[in-house]
């Protein structure tokens, strides 16, 4: 049929596939990195390949970013990892991610890559998050947790001190927020997105909460409901916290605090840099602690950060290692603090004197490191994560009772994790 | 009289690729919703009409549900109003006709992840040009009442142009006399509009509710791109809800169920406004 | 003379409201980062540049941009193709139950594409076609053909059968006739058409979003998914928007009436 055939000549001659590039040289091995994207200036953190590339001079980089948002990584991944054909060798995970990977299959062992001593090392929240069926699939790269951001200035200038406790940080912004109607007390993360799971849990975890208590479900337990419904009337009791609360991610909050419009803010530690530069309305104004805590409770914070893995199909298993052992090595881990501010995985950094100058809260981000929390570590964590979401977006946002929509989560919730235990 | 020689060879390849290309994958989804899989761990069990007996007791499918109807409903209402509307301005004659046709249609062709994504910067609440010319502070996307209206308003300015000229298309073939004819009966411009205008355009009002109830009924980019179909999905559509099952966790069996859902539900919709049409016409 | 004022302001109002947003986005897309955030002023003191060169230099949008021509173009192509053929077909030879088909053919138009989208979306990966240009060409083609099929038949049939006939008698076969003759003749049908596979294929954002996810990356696509680490470069977004909206403005700008005649066609008559 002729028409068919002159089809198929179009596909042939339209349709080129475009995705097949020469590598430079042919002497070099090309291996492909994927990572978020990376914030300060792009090219510093190309400068740092580059110096891979000169001591390595048979292996060449091609560095690509991906989509702004976890979750919008997260489906890339699966994606491309799915499909068995992945054309990247090294990438960066996020904390939450590794076990799923681990377990579909994707990642390849890197547990000689950390042997007992160098572990030591390394913070042992990320350790755990990278640990599968007691092998490691994943290298952890930067660490990250939740903190309250604060303006000493105000703080000080009314003689406040920074809160310990939920109901004081309240009592505090209501105060200050009395004195000066334009300021919003305490900001944070709540629009529907992975990020609300972090400051959600931050709240459940000071109240002595938990979302998996060994193999058990306990999320609509009385602590829970309690540490949720706080959070709305953040919002809707209290008012130290602007609707606004219930589209923003970390970005707008950055913004709205820099911009001198708030006393408490709840941020990653990134915000720090930004807020000392030059020409920042806010320079030398903010301080950072730990973030409060219920009456019972004890301050927790969500840990994050990113983690460095090999597709476990990669041609070159060899000189995608060479390359995560450079990112991870103390010069590279210094680095990459002082030019985009992320924070080193290895604590023997916290105690570095060139750092410590520049992010001179270094120290204290330390104990926060140490205690801070990972997420609930399972291969099943986005799809729990998928119902966290909009479960607790409608508790802060006043669609349905914190208590609804908790139980609500653990229905959906214990109906995945049983579906995964059979095979 | 017409060639009996070969009609049905040019007919064929379209008719294949078409049956390859959604006839087939429509089995297969069908197929792949009588299974629990999992693509990410290789999990894949035949599990007869589990999917199903879930998706009666999932609340957030009824919620998506109901989102999805509302959202239809609303928008479709919306635009055929304002489509009516701006058609019946421009049929008059004036100077810039041309152009201001052409301006009515910018809406239309911009792509609609460009749409959602301008409208979304116009409705934040912090820095929005919207709040700024309104004098509020209304935290639009935010608050679940506002962010389906919002969303519903963003696809009633993307789609009234077509509306526009589907109906203008329809008023040009109203003949000029049965309006002067009213006249001289003493009708006025509103008399006339429902004698005449209305009864005349119905065939041509019903393929655009056609038209308009299935593509609101179906949405995705404008949502999925404007809100992600938060807050606490007050603003999540079906096929949000089966785009997130299926390609955020690979759930490609519950996920598959819930896109069947929206096939069936465009699919009597389709039938329903068909019969509509075909009832008129008998 | 009050009426007409009355007139001409609804007009204007109109007319803001369908470009308004557009125009924003103009003025957004060449105000300095920390300006954007900031309002009043309106418009940017001082206009810049950076934003657009920003995009195609920071986020290869050419690449974009280039991928999304190569699909929306050979959609275009095949679409017209085979849904030419077919309409020939339907209009002007015998084919069992016409009716039947054509109603088939449009109900496909009837069809959601997220039902279609997971096994599409295993078949594709089966095939090997994941990320690749071609994967989203198949789809686009095969979701367009209704409305080709559809506009080309409606004009196939206002041409006379006694053309067609004549043809035949002077010992044109007719695939002949239909390329010799038809083609040639439905020319401005075929150009309307054209207009609206591409700017269907140029804005079609699901199945791009779902088989495509590095090389093979459309605009909207991009768009949707600009990358910033925890931020929004709006500036750079609304750059972007400006750039790819520009040239489909300019398209119905320059063809309004075409776009109007082929939107229309069959939807009144029919």
């Amino acid at each position: 049929m002729r028409y068919l055939a002159l089809l198929a000549v179009f596909v042939l001659i339209v349709v080129p596939n475009c995705s097949s590039e020469k590598s430079d040289s042919a002497t070099r091995v090309r291996i492909v990195f994927k990572h978020g994207k990376i914030s300060g200036d792009p090219e510093e953190f190309r400068l740092l390949l580059r110096h891979f590339e000169r001591r390595n001079p048979g292996i060449a980089v091609r560095d690509e970013t991906l989509p702004a948002s976890t979750d919008e990584q997260h489906q890339f991944y699966v994606t491309n990892l799915e499909g068995g054909r992945a054309d990247f060798d090294v990438f960066s995970m996020d904390v939450i991610w590794v076990p799923e990977f681990s377990r579909a299959g994707w990642l390849m062992d890197l547990s000689d890559m950390l042997p007992q001593e160098e572990r030591l090392d390394f913070f042992p929240g990320p350790i755990r998050a990278v640990t599968f069926d007691n092998r490691i699939y994943a290298i952890p790269w930067y660490i990250d947790a939740g903190l309250l951001f604060y303006r000493k200035d105000i703080l000080a200038k009314y003689g406040f001190k920074p809160p310990e406790k939920w109901d004081n940080l309240v009592s505090v912004s209501r105060a200050l927020m009395s004195r000066d109607p334009g300021l919003y007390g305490f900001i944070w993360q709540g629009k529907q997105y992975e990020g609300l799971v972090c400051n959600a849990l931050e709240f459940i975890w000071s109240n002595n909460g938990d979302i998996i208590d060994g193999d058990r479900l306990v999320i609509n337990s009385g602590e829970n409901i309690y540490a949720l419904r706080f959070m709305r009337d953040l919002i809707y009791r209290y008012r130290v916290s602007p609707s606004l609360v219930t589209t923003a991610t970390e970005e707008p909050c950055r913004h709205i605090f820099g911009k001198g419009k708030a006393v408490f803010m709840r941020n990653w530690p990134y915000a720090w840099n930004l807020f000392n530069a030059e020409d920042s309305p806010v320079k030398g104004k903010v301080g950072v602690t730990v973030l409060p805590s219920f009456k019972k409770g004890r301050s927790s914070s969500t840990l994050g950060g990113w983690q460095l893995g090999i597709y476990r199909h990669t041609k070159h298993p060899g000189e995608a290692r060479k390359l995560i052992k450079f990112l991870i090595s103390p010069e590279s881990q210094k680095a990459l603090s002082l030019a985009a501010g992320y924070n080193p995985v290895r604590k023997s950094l916290y105690r570095d004197r060139d750092l410590i100058t520049k992010q001179p809260f270094l120290p204290g981000l330390f104990r926060v490191f140490m205690k801070a929390r990972p997420r609930p570590v399972t291969p099943y964590y986005m799809m729990i994560s998928q119902v966290l979401q909009p479960e607790f977006s409608a508790a802060i946002t006043g669609i349905r009772s914190p208590a609804a929509a908790l139980t609500s989560a653990q229905k959906q919730i214990g109906h995945i994790l049983e579906a995964g235990h059979e095979r | 009289m017409k060639d009996k020689e070969r009609g049905i060879r040019y007919v064929a390849p379209s008719l294949i690729v078409l049956t390859l290309v959604t006839v087939y994958p429509v089995l297969y989804v069908f197929y792949l919703s009588l299974h629990r899989k999992l693509l990410i761990f290789n999990i894949s069990k035949f599990i007869a009409l589990d999917n199903y007996l879930f998706l009666i007791r999932d609340e957030r499918f009824w919620n998506a549900l109901r989102n999805t109807a509302y959202f239809t409903g609303l928008s479709v209402a919306l635009e055929l109003l304002l489509g009516l509307g701006i058609a019946v301005l421009l049929n008059r004659s004036f100077r810039l006709k041309g152009a201001s046709r052409a301006i009515v249609l910018i809406p239309w062709a911009i792509p609609t992840v460009v749409s959602a994504r301008m409208w979304e910067m116009m409705f934040n609440t912090d820095f929005g040009v919207i709040n700024y010319l309104l004098g509020v502070k209304i935290n639009w996307l935010g608050s679940p009442f506002w962010a389906i209206h919002a969303a519903i308003f963003v696809d009633v300015w993307k789609t009234t142009p077509f509306v526009v000229i589907l109906l203008t298309a329809g008023l040009q073939v109203i003949p000029r006399e049965l309006y002067s004819a009213a006249r001289i009966d003493g009708a006025g411009s509103w008399q006339m509009f429902r004698s005449v205008t209305l009864p005349l355009l119905l065939p041509v009002i019903l393929v655009v509710l056609l038209f308009r109830t299935l593509d609101a009924f179906r949405v995705f980019d404008a949502v999925y791109v404007l809100t992600g179909g938060g807050p606490a999905n007050s603003t999540e559509t079906v096929s949000i809800y089966a785009y997130k099952v299926l390609f955020q966790t690979l759930q490609f069996g519950y996920g598959s169920a819930l896109s069947l859902v929206v096939f069936f539900c465009t699919g009597s919709i389709g039938i329903f406004y068909i019969r509509l049409m075909t009832g008129r016409r008998t | 003379m009050m009426k007409r004022a009355g007139f001409y302001a609804l007009l204007a109002v109109v007319m803001l409201y369908c470009a308004g947003p557009l125009a924003w986005q103009l003025i957004t897309s060449i105000k300095l980062s920390g300006e954007i955030a900031v309002l009043p002023p309106l418009v940017s003191t001082n206009p810049t540049a950076a934003h657009y060169l920003s995009v195609f230099h920071d986020y290869s949008f050419a690449r974009y941009i280039l991928n999304s021509l190569i699909v929306a173009g050979s959609t275009t192509i095949l679409s017209l193709l085979l849904g030419s053929i077919c309409s020939f077909g339907l209009a002007k030879l015998r084919v069992p139950f016409a009716s039947l088909v054509l109603a088939f053919i449009l109900s496909v138009s009837m069809f959601p594409p997220i039902a279609t989208v997971s096994p599409l979306y295993i078949i594709i990966r089966t095939l090997g076609l994941r990320d690749t240009l071609a994967a989203l060409v198949m789809t686009h083609t095969v979701f367009s053909l209704p409305l080709t099929v559809w506009v080309l038949t409606n004009f196939f049939r206002t041409v006379p059968d006694d053309i067609y006939h004549a043809a035949r008698i002077d010992g044109c076969r007719p695939f002949q006739v239909y390329w010799k003759i038809m083609l040639p003749l439905s020319l401005p049908a075929v150009f309307t058409t054209a207009i609206l596979v591409f700017i269907f294929s140029w804005n079609e954002f699901l199945f791009a979003l779902t088989f495509t996810s590095a090389s093979a990356r459309t605009v909207p696509v991009a768009i949707a998914l600009f990358p910033g680490i925890h931020e929004m470069p709006w500036g750079e977004i609304a750059a972007a928007s400006v750039i790819v909206t520009l040239p489909i403005i300019l398209l119905v700008l320059l063809f309004q009436r075409k776009i109007v005649e082929g939107l229309t066609s069959g939807a009144v008559k029919g």
